[in-house]
């Protein structure tokens, strides 16, 4: 059977607590200590403090000044917005051809504005402004309302998945011409409810996440947003951009075990890992690396480092919430994105938070920067629900 | 290739299954607006027609169900309905998931908020915040009816369920499933009828978008799920046609195309007469909201009906915004023209808009099912 | 604040009724050495984390991590001894 032709990744954006564009970001997996400190943007009180991954303020205050537009639409338009940039499409060109958008979130499909419904259960009368916001902020139409756009515009929330999820679907359209090209990735702002609702499950470290670590305690929040730009490789010849990278495979799968643990097993994470990857040997063969998931909590990593020394056993892995956090809607997309940079720059940081390995895991992440060899890279995500997402990412050249 | 439709299963207001649809279809009525409401809401608010799911315990085992909250249950109950309509058996493990919801879980949303205003940051319940996420009514699909294949849950308001019948179509055509459960939940709350009662009386229309949008006559705000089982075209027909395309756009710019054959279903407070919606005027028009109600996924349950419509080879009496029957001439099994197409199209104020387009099978015999 | 109840067994045995949702149950029916956990009542990591946030809300006593609840979640009686030491005066 012929392989689906080439889908190409033109363009890459991404903004989050690593770093205000995808260069910066690199820089900081690979040279700094990570620094979560407790939410400066809102007051949580619990017994003990919760560090996050959030965004500097001037950075928010430059890319958020529409008040009547969530801070999660923004930064995904933010987002796609380096990443048109990145790949020479000036906006005028875009709306003439047929562009889709697909995002991710999980914060930016849900009404729960505090302010709001705490003056509705006071018996005032709420000012409405918070309502017309959620209803003006669905992140793929914002994005699609910004540029311009005509082409399917798709909204996904499928919890921490979501983001890998929009570029799959993305990768599918161009493959079938639904579009000539696609905005696809992920964005979610930090909240004070989704924070409260993280440590309600007590899965959240009351320190810096130690991915994959014996002493690994739960995960730290982020925030920010990715998008990768993509289109046929044809079209990407005949605009001569150079390739951020390609996206070669994808896969989705549910474990159907339960509303927040994953699959012990990690039979959702297997299939969805086959799916992604073709069936010969040759594949697995390039696979340089994989960009894990882990978020740093005691089920999440036992469940992934089983299921990665099972599959790939001895190729390198590493997390890199251990600077971003975990980002949720967008950390599918934040990752996807600084594996493709990782693959171009032929080198993989140290999984940062992890030192000592556990001897209950049969597979332990980098401790340092490395060389790869190969190609290609896997970068998985899970998430509540028993939700999987893996995609496959080939090298597109040495960034220019 | 097409997508096949093998089963339907609905809830609403009027009640579960899809044959209780059809028996209303057949009877013109009972209409939405005569159904109970619950008593008059906190700071006024629209009233609204809640579904019942006890059915659910009939199918499922009470405990497996305890932490289900009302979305996941409304959007369970119709998935498993869609899966005895086509007399499967489920548990198909590669059977994908992609749903549709406009507004999520508001009420665990909001339950969720009480928790942490009653006892603080520190008395956020994990539960409720657990089943607060999108793709919580996917999740539990999944884990009660064993389809572990591709598991999507978008949200786009009323385009929501256009969207999510794209991704299963797609998901067929790349042979990534087998078969798909696709559907649409949304349930609605005292928060959201309170914001509708406050939108409906502003003037300006341009500041809300349509889910508030206040419609030709009483629509009666609803909740309720609906599923389809789809499979590739070579799966046997059930005789509710297959769908033949599913487009998405912006208007001005692009413009659904209807093909010429077809019957358009359409509704959720659709301005038939307003000059940016580009509804043709020799196409017979249809609008059956008045028998579900208004809610984001409203397109899906008019999908259900087009479906019904195909299967039964005719059309049915449309209720009007006022209540009373409006009887379509000509509408007997004998004298209407063939039906070959159906489409349910779904325009908002801002351009967007979602085209479904079903078609009869060829081979479609109307006496091949009871 | 929070008043001491004078059985906390009972209270307990409420709070899994109403809070964990077992509609088919009352608690006079949960035996006070059942597991909570496993083979028994059937509680997972969900219900465990609920019950920290629902004991914390009735009894105003503190888990502060699943470590420390483990032994504590053995059954009725052994979750109602461990509240009984932590009692605030």
């Amino acid at each position: 059977m012929k392989a689906p032709a080439p889908v190409a990744v033109t363009g890459m954006g991404c903004i989050c607590a690593a770093g205000e564009d995808v260069s910066t970001c690199v820089q900081t997996l690979f040279s700094k200590d990570p620094d979560p400190k407790p939410p400066s943007r809102f007051i949580a009180r619990h017994p003990e403090t919760h560090p996050v991954f959030e965004l500097e303020a001037s950075i928010l205050t430059d890319l958020h000044s529409n008040e009547a537009l969530s801070i999660t639409a923004a930064l995904g338009v933010a987002a796609a917005r380096q990443a048109l940039e990145d790949a020479g499409w000036d906006p005028e060109a875009l709306s003439r051809v047929r562009t889709g958008v697909c995002m991710g979130t999980t914060v930016g499909c849900t009404m729960n504005d505090e302010a709001f419904y705490r003056t509705y259960r006071s018996g005032a009368l709420p000012d409405l402004l918070p309502v017309r916001r959620f209803f003006s902020s669905n992140p793929a139409e914002a994005v699609a309302r910004t540029f311009d756009l005509s082409g399917p515009c798709l909204t996904l929330s499928n919890a921490c998945c979501s983001g890998a999820d929009a570029i799959g679907t993305a990768m599918s359209w161009i493959r079938r011409g639904i579009c000539d090209v696609a905005i696809a990735g992920g964005a979610d702002e930090l909240s004070r409810v989704t924070y409260n609702g993280f440590i309600a499950l007590m899965i959240t470290d009351t320190r810096p996440c130690r991915p994959f670590d014996r002493d690994r305690n739960g995960l730290n929040l982020g925030e920010g947003a990715a998008v990768m730009i993509l289109e046929p490789d044809t079209s990407r010849r005949v605009r001569k951009r150079a390739p951020r990278a390609f996206v070669l495979g994808y896969g989705s799968a549910a474990d159907g075990y339960h509303p927040t643990a994953p699959d012990p097993g990690g039979a959702g994470l297997r299939r969805a890992a086959g799916h992604a990857v073709s069936a010969d040997g040759k594949t697995l063969s390039r696979i340089a690396f994989v960009a894990a998931h882990g978020t740093g909590t005691k089920d999440n990593d036992a469940v992934e480092a089983r299921v990665l020394d099972a599959l790939l056993p001895g190729i390198p892995f590493f997390s890199t919430k251990g600077h971003t956090g975990h980002t949720l809607g967008a950390a599918g997309a934040i990752q996807a994105v600084l594996a493709a940079a990782c693959l171009n720059k032929g080198t993989i940081p140290g999984s940062a938070g992890f030192s000592t390995p556990d001897p209950q895991l049969p597979a332990r992440p980098t401790r340092h920067p490395r060389t790869i060899h190969g190609d290609l890279a896997l970068s998985g995500s899970l998430g509540f629900g028993g939700a999987n997402a893996v995609l496959l990412l080939k090298r597109g050249g040495d960034s220019s | 290739m097409k997508a096949v439709i093998r089963g339907i299963g609905v809830v609403g207001g009027f009640g579960t299954g899809i044959s209780t649809l059809e028996k209303i279809l057949m009877d013109h009525g009972p209409f939405i607006e005569s159904f109970a409401v619950p008593d008059g809401q906190p700071l006024g608010g629209e009233p609204y027609v809640p579904v019942d799911t006890r059915n659910l315990k009939e199918r499922f085992p009470p405990r497996s169900l305890r932490r289900m909250d009302h979305l996941s249950r409304t959007a369970l109950l119709a998935a498993a309905l869609a899966l005895e309509d086509a007399a499967d058996p489920g548990g198909n493990a590669d059977t994908g998931v992609a749903v549709a919801s406009g507004y999520g879980a508001v009420r665990t949303t909001f339950a969720f908020l009480d928790t942490i205003l009653e006892g603080g940051d520190a008395g956020a319940s994990p539960t409720l915040f657990s089943n607060s996420v999108l793709n919580a009514p996917a999740a539990h699909i999944s884990m009660h009816l064993g389809a572990r294949g591709p598991n999507l849950t978008v949200s786009r308001f009323e385009m929501s369920f256009s969207d999510a019948l794209s991704i299963a179509v797609q998901w067929l055509e790349e042979g990534r499933a087998p078969s798909v459960l696709v559907g649409g939940v949304d349930e609605w709350c005292p928060v959201l009828g309170h914001c509708r009662h406050r939108f409906s009386k502003t003037r300006d229309a341009a500041a809300f978008l349509s889910p508030f949008g206040t419609g030709r006559g009483r629509a009666r705000i609803a909740e309720g799920a609906v599923f389809f089982l789809l499979s590739p075209e070579i799966a046997p027909a059930s005789g509710y046609g297959v769908v033949e395309s599913v487009e998405s756009g912006r208007l001005p710019r692009d413009a659904p195309a209807f093909p010429k054959d077809a019957v358009i279903l359409t509704g959720i407070d659709h301005h038939r007469d307003s000059a940016r919606h580009p509804l043709p005027e020799d196409r017979r028009v249809l609008d059956y909201t008045g028998y579900y109600g208004t809610l984001p996924v409203g397109t899906g349950f008019d999908m259900a009906i087009a479906s019904v419509i195909v299967r039964r080879g005719r059309l049915f009496s449309v209720p009007d915004s006022t209540g009373s029957e409006t009887v379509i001439d000509g509408l007997q099994a004998e004298k209407a023209p063939e039906i070959r197409r159906v489409c349910c199209v779904n325009i908002t104020p801002s351009g967007a808009y979602g085209l479904i387009t079903l078609a009869s099978r060829p081979d479609f015999s109307k006496n091949s099912r009871p | 604040m929070h008043t001491i109840p004078m059985d906390i067994q009972t209270k307990l045995k409420t709070i899994i009724v109403e809070e964990l949702n077992f509609e088919d149950l009352t608690p006079a029916e949960i035996p006070d050495d059942i597991p909570l956990f496993g083979d028994g009542l059937g509680l997972d990591s969900l219900d465990a984390v609920e019950l920290v946030v629902q004991i914390q809300k009735y009894f105003g006593v503190q888990i502060k991590n699943m470590e420390e609840g483990r032994t504590a979640f053995q059954s009725v009686n052994a979750l109602a001894a461990f509240i009984a030491e932590r009692l605030p005066e």
